[in-house]
């Protein structure tokens, strides 16, 4: 049940500029380098994020992207929908019509898939990235963990 | 995030097996007709579950399948592993391991495997037959 690419680097592209600890505007440029990620791949992940108002461009000399809200509204399910759309591993949790089976009245497994959706949900709406960050800095004073 | 066809399909399929197994061997005719899953496609899920010894039984017309493990002692998590392999939504080592993809794997995407975990190792399939059951006597009683 991989997630894929997208939302990894969707999150590692905001949690890079989370921890950046800088006041002004992040570039893709930079993101990329500390990230190890393709540019051209994150530009087109950002343009998403920012569509879905988790970031937005900052423009001029020392240009880029910047949050748009607090970090603590900022949820790992929200990240994941900016950039799939949507958090459910199967379509008939959203919408029944989504399936196209006879049998998708009386169906025998939609509820597992229901249950399913509900516990990715509820651990990825948790965690916020202020929260993440938090942690990331507790880590890195605690510095011998690694 | 998306559970495959075969994962789809193959838990409708074992759960209608279990619902039927009170009459002995279940056929793939009977439930391809019951849960409209093409008898070709079933053919091949069942020799996957029969391989991770799930399900005993044979194809072919005569054939028909028993759950290999009384239904209390298969979970979902087992049957779903075995029709999707690892459930995880990390990936398997791929690039290079940086600090920030470490600290990532370990504080989001391990416990959303965690989660996903919990909700499937808890339920069997006896459980799934129970809720049917208990499902279909409320709506029937809805109608006395």
């Amino acid at each position: 049940m991989k997630l894929s690419t997208k939302s990894r680097y969707a999150l590692e592209g905001l949690f890079y500029m989370a921890v950046a600890g800088r006041e002004d505007a992040v570039n893709i440029k930079e993101i990329a380098k500390e990230t190890n990620l393709s540019a051209a791949y994150l530009e087109q992940i950002f343009f998403k994020l920012k569509q879905a108002g988790i970031v937005r461009t900052r423009r001029g000399a020392k240009g880029g992207f910047v949050f748009d809200r607090p970090l603590a509204d900022i949820s790992v399910g929200q990240v994941i929908r900016a950039v799939e759309g949507s958090l459910v591993p199967v379509k008939c949790v959203e919408s029944l019509s989504a399936c196209k089976s006879k049998v998708r009245y009386s169906c025998v497994s939609r509820q597992v898939w229901v249950e399913l959706s509900n516990a990715i949900a509820r651990t990825a709406d948790r965690i916020t990235l202020e929260q993440l960050q938090k942690e990331w800095y507790e880590e890195q004073k605690g510095g011998s963990s690694r | 995030m998306k559970i495959s066809t075969r994962g789809r399909y193959g838990l409708r399929a074992i759960i209608d097996l279990a619902m039927h197994m009170g009459e002995g061997r279940v056929s793939l005719g009977g439930i391809s007709e019951r849960q409209d899953l093409s008898l070709n496609y079933l053919e091949s899920i069942f020799a996957v579950l029969k391989r991770a010894g799930i399900v005993s039984g044979m194809a072919g017309a005569q054939g028909g399948y028993l759950l290999a493990v009384p239904p209390e002692q298969i979970t979902l998590q087992q049957i779903l592993e075995t029709l999707e392999g690892s459930l995880s939504v990390g990936e398997e080592q791929e690039g290079e391991e940086t600090d920030l993809r470490r600290f990532l794997r370990e504080h989001v995407w391990n416990a959303i495997d965690a989660a996903v975990e919990e909700a499937l190792c808890s339920t069997t399939l006896a459980d799934m037959v129970e809720r049917i059951d208990l499902k279909h006597r409320s709506t029937d009683s809805a109608y006395l």
